[in-house]
């Protein structure tokens, strides 16, 4: 998905975006389309935004909380390997 | 769907400064993102997300307060959540092990464990990278070699095959981006564009194109140059050719996928002489009378 799809879905205007990006709390893939959004950019754009609009979460907090929630994930899926294993 | 000020937890009566901070405090403890673990959230949290979408918009409000429209059909649509990708790989850009980076120093099994799934991080292999090239259709039909410059300023030497279809995607195995670690790189894919030519046209391995030859080699033959796109040939135009008249060159199409090539077909198209020539418009007055058919005898009743 281009940038340009991608701010029509989120609905936030396009400076919002662009500090995303420059925050690095998106990190979409470069080609020579330009940037593109995965699956994940999509519904990881979508959770800051929800953050941002409906939770009140400011830019200085948003780092700490992407950090929290990204430490939470990696946890699942080291949890979800080990079952595997033990199963 | 239940009523939208019970789901809230708020009276009818709220105003909307309560109805926003109720919202904001139910949802931080139902949204799906904040509760990874929890399978109902995300029915819970649509839910929630329904009823604040009908009473945080004032219009709407009011008409379900006077019983025009019911909470049915407010919900959102089906969404996927940052945590339905996040936690089910961990090779994507966001990935965090620090949370128990110190887990994997022990030498139990499950320090082995998680030192593994971190190798496979440290050494995945690279992504593949997506161009596009526009190419001309004659080096579509016979190969060529070209140069992509990258955004980054590198090069990328592309051999385009011959025989190219528009579209076509070609794989340059591991001109992607770098793996981390011991991880291979990725690929190169580039989607070739054919510029159309306006002389030619293809189907399958065969090409097609309209000759345009003048009266005299159309009534008397000769040989005439045509173009193909490996070069100008010559071709015999026998004696009688009408308009229409599809003349064979085998072996000047596409190359076949078995080996070998398809054919052209040239569509020859006669062109009288401009300006009009008055010698053989005398000419012509003199000569149809006596010897032409009635093209149009079948049309005519």
């Amino acid at each position: 998905m281009s940038k340009q799809e991608l701010l029509v879905r989120l609905g936030v205007p396009a400076q919002t975006l662009e500090l995303w990006l420059e925050q690095q709390w998106l990190i979409p893939a470069q080609t020579t389309l330009g940037l593109t959004f995965s699956d994940i950019d999509i519904a990881r754009a979508h959770f800051i935004r929800d953050l941002q609009s409906d939770f009140g979460v400011n830019d200085e907090a948003m780092d700490l909380v992407l950090h929290l929630v990204d430490q939470l994930n990696g946890l699942r899926y080291a949890l979800s390997e080990l079952r595997k294993d033990v199963r | 769907m239940r009523n939208p000020y019970e789901v809230l937890g708020v009276a009818p009566t709220a105003s909307a400064a309560a109805i926003q901070s109720a919202y904001r405090k139910l949802a931080k403890k139902l949204h799906p993102d904040l509760n990874p673990g929890d399978k109902s959230a995300e029915e819970k949290f649509k839910e929630l997300s329904g009823a604040y979408d009908l009473l945080s918009d004032a219009e709407k409000r009011k008409r379900f307060d006077a019983g025009e429209i019911d909470a049915a059909g407010t919900e959102r649509p089906q969404q996927h959540y940052y945590r339905d990708y996040a936690s089910a790989n961990q090779d994507h850009a966001y990935a965090d092990a620090s949370g128990f980076a110190d887990f994997m120093d022990g030498d139990d099994a499950f320090a082995e464990l998680l030192r593994r799934s971190q190798e496979a991080r440290a050494n995945r292999p690279g992504r593949d990278l997506h161009y596009r090239l526009a190419i001309d259709f004659a080096d579509s039909i016979t190969g060529a070699d070209k140069r992509l410059t990258l955004p980054d300023g590198s090069t990328l030497d592309v051999k385009i095959p011959p025989g190219l279809l528009d579209g076509q995607v070609l794989r340059l195995k591991g001109k992607g981006a770098p793996g981390a670690g011991k991880g291979a790189p990725g690929d190169a894919l580039i989607e070739v564009e054919v510029l159309a030519d306006p002389r030619f046209a293809r189907d399958g391995d065969d090409i097609s194109l309209e000759q345009p030859v003048s009266l005299s080699e159309a009534v008397l033959g000769g040989r005439i140059r045509v173009p193909t796109p490996t070069g100008a040939v010559t071709m015999t135009v026998p004696k009688g050719s009408n308009t229409g008249t599809t003349l064979r060159l085998k072996g000047k199409g596409a190359p076949r996928r078995g080996g070998g090539h398809g054919d052209q077909f040239v569509k020859l198209k006669v062109v009288l002489p401009t300006p009009p020539d008055p010698e053989l418009e005398a000419f012509v007055a003199k000569w149809s009378k006596a010897k032409e058919s009635d093209l149009r005898k079948d049309e005519a009743s």
